[in-house]
């Protein structure tokens, strides 16, 4: 198998790195969280993947951390989001990224190219820190909050815009004798509102995309597809987007 | 456009008071709120009938307005006397959003603007209204297209902005009435700006509605004008008194006639109206606590949507807002109106209104409002929405506490949008505020 | 030299006495007929200095609590006075705070500019504001205005504009960056007019039109070109400012040379005649057109807006700028900021992704 190049996506949660091959599928992959310490944790994490796919390559860097790999290229995290998003789909579209820290909404044209993006990485209410912080509270695992949430009869509103404004509310209605599951619910239809409202900023419909580590939550996919009235495409690997694109933009011939 | 007015009339006049008085014969025979044994309130206000009648005749009449009568968006410091001669149906978009803010539509509102890139960081006022345009949502039925925007910056600049917006979408002439800040004393080139643009106000006012403004019906509006405000300002009074006949809070609901229909003979039949009860429950002794234990000053617009929850918080311990500097302003506005000379009258009162005047005079106005009530403690609304009302109050408050020895509390939230308050904080807040009085 | 130390020298050397000015529009053309250097604030950015502050809630935009925290722990002491101009509902606010509630102790001056259209009575109005201010500043100074000093000091602002313009519409050919350009242009907002008008006709010399420059040409339109490195991200990212609708550089440049006799007159003609700003027309069409024009004559192929968290009379104009963009089909890049000294890395991404989507179009 041959490998054409590999993608680093340093984010502020997790570091991401993949190997690809000409159309942009996946061959090998590592996932970490984020060491403070960026350049040795790339370098061995690239390492690792040579010595798995017996072969080498150009490599292309987005995220936050992008300018202290030694790469070939590096680029934003919106443009490499969606070239690794059309090497998916093959078609234009918006996709809904939805990190740790950030929420990005990008507008991706019939060519692949960028049209439009919007993001939201000052105010953790709109991005999954949200519901991690409260689940946190709750004393929910996340890889069982879909589960709840498809449990529940009816959804508890939960209306604070401010993280830790909800966070007091949540407990509120824990302790007034709320349903668990509503409260889950309400929660992740408030997230889901706000990222909603993003969307809507970058105009126009189309095909609805999603990516990043939020988009593994069943429960999250669910709630945004009734925000926006539209069915939500998870794309395969949704955590690895933005280093396949991050490759794709060093592979010979990229534009 | 004959029959349009027809129905215009027939509205305000015969079937909008009729609709309003069955709905208040409906409301009759559900139990009144407040009159079970544990609730903290006095009796309530019978005069509140009467109220709710007039506002919903008014709004009722707005739907057939646009193509009767020339019709008028206005905010609410503007000189709106001289509007009235002229047959204006006038309709105040602010008013409209503390409807909005009550009911707690704000958010649904706000979010159809935000989605056409309005921050929400802006005026709920303005984003509430703004949002009802587009949308064409209202609790009201149905609002009037305008022929003519007016605004005065005496209550802020953010009306300029706002009203710009409206004109945008609109289309239709935007009138402004730029009153400069008064900083010590008004300048006399200031007061002739003033001047001058009412005039300028008058000649746009009467192409639109074809008609000339005659000076007789000047002086008249100006004449009901002044009394209403004197009115209004009788029923404020009757707070001095220990127990204080009704509260501050009352004191929000019950100002929309001297805002809305200011210079009209509702209005003023209203608040005769309104005062007599006061009057006579001030002569039987009754309050508008049970017990009133503490009387309190209230500073800044009313959180609308959280009104009766922060008034029972307190009224359940005894704490009655007795005064309130917003519902004080619609006292003193129309005060300097002479109907001898309505534009230089006019130009000198509305020049003047506690919003367009620096913090001096603001601490003035607190002051003496906290000696005259005889309170013992006051809130400050330190709201998000309206910065001029709320630059200053760090400061006053301190001032306030320490030259009158009284408690003060500064409270963050929004007049009209409840995603900006956390009710747990400041139920927190409040309490403890109370709990410091002995 | 620094900028304190500038102005002490300008007092030492030519008597002269220093008003600090808050944003945005002022009679300059008043100070400098009666010898008074204007040093003009526009931040200072970074955080708030002192716990000045702290007397002004969190939800006021940044412009307005740095100048307080700034006024109240000195930082302001070198100049001799404070100039506020009517521009918005915080710095009207501010205006009282600060000379009546204590922060400032010596003299404060205000300037009601008239809002709205160009009326009889604003003119009329514009005119008294004009001479009582030009009162106050002759008792603060000692001074009195002529008749023949205004006029003059009316030509020097009109040649400072002028030179100005020259600047700004030459970017597209100067081979200088634009750090270095607006280092230059805002030496202007402290410098004596004169030193001023030397600086930027030797700029001219340094850098007399050339190539083409490269990279992609931008509108910005915003508050202050602040911080530095927001200038040197997006020239490394391969874009350049080529039309400003900053309300500290290009929304004060006024391109009509006076034509009153009257001094008086020639105040109010470069008043009414300086490009729309939101803080004081309600038109909404002027400064809609007004920036479609300078993005046709520059040939930029995206838009950046840029605002002040909290700043009303720009955020009620996003809405009306982005549609008319939108309909051109011309990218917009939106930033809120809130003074601060240094870039986010979140901004830094912003910018350099935009960048990115407009040099792919080009390519495309």
């Amino acid at each position: 198998m041959t490998v054409l190049a590999f993608g680093v996506d340093v984010g502020s949660t997790t570091c991401k790195t993949v190997a690809v091959d000409g159309t942009g599928r996946r061959i090998a992959h590592r996932v970490e969280p984020t060491d403070p310490r960026i350049e040795p944790q790339v370098e061995r994490l690239l390492r690792s993947l040579r010595e798995e796919t017996g072969a080498d390559g150009p490599v292309g860097a987005t995220g936050y951390g992008r300018k202290r790999v030694p790469a070939g290229r590096a680029l934003t995290e919106i443009t490499c989001h969606a070239r690794g998003a059309f090497a998916a789909t093959r078609r234009g579209g918006v996709l809904v990224d939805m990190g740790g820290q950030d929420t990005k909404v990008i507008r991706i044209g019939p060519s692949g190219d960028v049209v439009d993006f919007a993001m939201n990485d000052k105010c953790a209410a709109g991005t999954g820190r949200f519901l991690e912080i409260i689940l946190g509270r709750l004393r929910v695992p996340y890889e069982e909050v879909a589960g709840q949430v498809a449990l529940a009869t009816r959804s508890v509103p939960v209306s604070s815009t401010c993280t830790v404004f909800a966070e007091s509310e949540v407990i509120s209605l824990v302790a007034g004798g709320e349903p668990l599951e509503g409260i889950l619910k309400g929660l992740h239809q408030a997230l889901a509102s706000r990222v909603a409202a993003l969307a809507r900023g970058t105009s126009g419909g189309g095909d609805l995309f999603m990516s990043g580590g939020v988009a593994l939550n069943a429960a999250m996919v669910g709630a945004l597809r009734d925000a926006l009235g539209r069915p939500v495409q998870v794309l395969p690997d949704p955590q690895l987007v933005g280093a396949i694109g991050a490759a794709l933009s060093v592979m010979p011939g990229a534009a | 456009m004959i029959l349009r007015r027809a129905q215009y009339e027939l509205a305000g006049r015969v079937v909008g008071p009729v609709l309003a008085s069955l709905d208040g014969w409906r409301r009759r025979k559900r139990p009144p709120s407040g009159a079970s044994r544990s609730s903290p309130f006095g009796p309530p206000l019978e005069s509140v009938r009467k109220l709710k009648e007039i506002m919903t005749a008014h709004f009722f009449q707005a739907r057939y307005a646009d193509g009767a009568v020339p019709v008028a968006w206005v905010t609410s410091g503007f000189p709106v006397e001289l509007l009235r001669p002229l047959g204006f149906h006038t309709v105040y978009p602010e008013n409209h959003a503390a409807m909005c803010g009550v009911q707690r539509l704000v958010p649904g509102l706000s979010d159809a603007v935000e989605a056409q890139g309005y921050s929400r960081d802006l005026c709920s006022y303005a984003r509430a209204d703004l949002g009802s345009v587009i949308t064409g949502r209202t609790p009201v039925g149905r609002l009037p297209r305008p022929d003519l925007l007016a605004c005065c910056t005496n209550i802020c600049q953010t009306v300029l902005y706002w009203y710009k917006a409206l004109a945008d979408h609109f289309r239709v002439p935007l009138v402004i009435v730029d009153t400069p800040y008064v900083y010590g004393k008004a300048e006399p080139h200031h007061v002739q700006y003033v001047r001058d643009q009412l005039e300028e106000l008058v000649r746009v006012a009467e192409r639109i509605s074809g008609r000339r403004a005659d000076p007789e019906a000047l002086a008249e509006v100006a004449r009901k004008a002044k009394e209403g405000t004197d009115l209004w300002a009788e029923c404020l009074a009757t707070g001095k008194t220990r127990p204080a006949p009704w509260t501050g809070i009352d004191g929000f609901f019950h100002m929309a006639p001297i805002v809305a229909l200011r210079g009209t003979d509702v209005c003023n039949d209203y608040y005769r109206l309104l005062r007599d009860e006061l009057r006579d429950r001030v002569a039987r002794g009754i309050g508008g606590l049970r017990e009133e234990r503490h009387r309190l000053l209230w500073d800044n617009l009313p959180i609308w949507f959280a009104v009766r929850e922060v008034a029972t918080l307190l009224a359940e311990r005894g704490f009655n807002f007795v005064c309130t500097s917003y519902t004080n302003a619609w006292a003193e506005a129309g005060a300097r109106i002479d109907p001898r000379d309505l534009i230089a009258s006019a130009a000198d009162s509305y020049t003047h209104i506690i919003l367009n005047q620096d913090l001096p005079n603001r601490l003035g106005i607190l002051r003496r409002l906290s000696r005259e009530y005889e309170v013992d403690g006051a809130v400050l609304h330190s709201d998000r929405s309206c910065k001029p009302y709320s630059i200053g109050q760090v400061d006053l408050k301190d001032r306030l506490a320490s030259e009158l020895g009284i408690r003060v509390l500064l409270l963050e939230a929004d007049h009209s949008d409840p995603r900006a308050w956390s009710r747990e904080q400041a139920d927190n807040r409040l309490t403890a505020f109370m709990e410091g009085f002995a | 030299m620094s900028r304190n130390a500038y102005i002490a020298r300008q007092r030492e050397a030519h008597g002269r006495k220093a008003v600090a000015v808050l944003p945005i529009h002022h009679p300059k053309e008043l100070l400098t007929a009666l010898d008074l250097l204007a040093v003009e604030m526009w931040g200072p950015p970074g955080a708030p200095r002192g716990d000045g502050a702290g007397r002004i809630q969190a939800y006021v935009c940044s412009v307005v609590r740095n100048a307080m925290a700034f006024l109240c722990s000195g930082g302001a002491d070198a100049v001799d006075g404070v100039l506020f101009p009517h521009t918005c509902d915080s710095i009207q606010g501010l205006a009282t705070l600060v000379p009546d509630f204590g922060g400032w102790g010596k003299q404060a001056f205000t300037f009601l500019h008239p809002k709205g259209p160009e009326r009889q009575s604003s003119r009329t109005y514009l005119d008294g504001e004009l001479r009582s201010l030009a009162r106050r500043l002759e008792a603060f100074t000692g001074r009195t205005l002529d008749a023949g000093r205004l006029a003059w000091a009316i030509r020097l602002h009109a040649e400072i504009d002028a030179a100005r313009a020259g600047i700004l519409d030459a970017r597209s050919r100067l081979a200088a960056g634009d750090p270095e350009l607006y280092a230059l242009l805002r030496r202007g907002e402290w410098l004596w007019p004169e030193d001023h008008l030397a600086e930027l006709r030797d700029f001219r010399k340094r850098f007399p039109d050339g190539a083409g420059r490269a990279g992609v040409p931008v509108l910005v339109s915003g508050y202050v070109p602040e911080p530095p490195s927001l200038l040197r991200t997006l020239n490394h990212a391969g874009a350049y400012v080529a039309a400003d609708d900053f309300a500290a550089v290009g929304r004060r440049v006024v391109r009509t040379a006076p034509t009153a006799a009257d001094p008086w007159e020639g105040l109010q003609q470069r008043y009414w005649a300086a490009p729309p700003c939101s803080t004081r027309s309600a038109d909404p069409d002027a400064r809609v057109n007004h920036l479609l024009g300078m993005l046709d004559r520059s040939g930029a192929r995206g838009v950046i807006l840029q605002v002040i968290k909290f700043c009303e009379p720009e955020l009620f104009d996003v809405p009306l700028l982005r549609r008319a963009f939108a309909a051109r089909g011309v990218p917009v890049l939106y930033l809120e900021g809130e003074l601060e000294a240094e870039l986010s890395g979140q901004t830094v991404t912003r910018i350099e992704a935009f960048v990115e989507m407009l040099a792919a179009g080009r390519a495309a």
